[in-house]
């Protein structure tokens, strides 16, 4: 008889860290966007602090995805849609960090462009979050990544 | 000031682009090539081919991994070593069926 796993198994993790910095970061992008057309501290405040939290959460997703990658790889039927996630989601996360960055040196040098640089950045960081998220989504749904997978008769069940 | 703020995800995009790890998937076969990054924890190799392929590999229970015909640990991978690694095309994941240390 088939026994159910863990549920807490490692690539278990990725999923659950992924979806708070794909959220945040999306919002804060959109924060920083309003704030060049709308003054007031909400947007571009609220933008900073979004983007600070969504930086953190990136890189913890980015480990969670590490750790679950030597584990889902050896069952994926095609693991170059794993590896386009994996070099899609590094250059996300270093996209938004940079711009984290700069925002942290805008704050100093009260540069308009660097204001501009940081919201470009955040908009292409953006699109790489988007189709990261579209590749992690095609390896669940079409690969069943770090899917447990339960037998016919759903005996491990009863 | 503004063309630096121009110039300036030019290049970071050029770079994290070229920072990326690209591989390739190749027929069933045998090819030798040199150890380019061994990752330990997860017991994976990338090699590249003599005719430029990068190939990422992931042991299985099944791989066998020798030196001169005698069993060895996955410890005793380094990069750079030769290999000669017999592979199985699996959809589009290449399992290692037999790695060889050539030296």
């Amino acid at each position: 008889m088939d026994q159910l796993p863990d549920f807490w198994r490692t690539e278990v993790f990725h999923p659950l860290s992924v979806h708070l910095p794909i959220a945040l970061l999306l919002v804060a992008t959109f924060f920083k966007i309003v704030s060049l057309w709308k003054s007031g501290e909400t947007w571009n405040k609220g933008g900073s602090i979004l983007l600070f939290i969504g930086v953190v959460g990136a890189w913890i997703s980015v480990y969670t995805g590490n750790l679950a990658d030597g584990i889902v790889s050896r069952n994926l039927c095609d693991p170059t849609v794993l590896k386009d996630h994996e070099n899609s989601s590094l250059i996300m996360a270093w996209l938004f960090t940079i711009a984290f960055l700069l925002e942290a040196a805008y704050s100093f040098l009260r540069r308009g462009w660097l204001n501009h640089l940081v919201v470009a950045l955040m908009i292409a960081g953006s699109g790489f979050l988007v189709y990261t998220g579209h590749l992690g989504a095609t390896l669940v749904y079409q690969q069943a990544a770090g899917v447990y997978v339960p037998s016919d008769d759903c005996e491990e069940f009863e | 000031m503004k063309r630096i703020a121009k110039i300036i995800p030019a290049f970071l995009m050029l770079f994290l682009f070229a920072a990326c790890e690209s591989t390739d998937v190749v027929e069933s076969g045998t090819y030798s090539g040199t150890v380019d990054e061994v990752e330990a924890d997860k017991t994976e190799i990338y090699v590249k081919t003599d005719d430029g392929k990068m190939l990422e590999l992931y042991f299985t229970d099944e791989t066998s991994l020798t030196i001169a015909g005698e069993e060895v640990d996955f410890s005793m991978l380094e990069e750079g070593m030769s290999v000669e690694v017999e592979i199985e095309k699996v959809g589009k994941r290449l399992d290692p069926i037999s790695v060889k240390i050539i030296e």
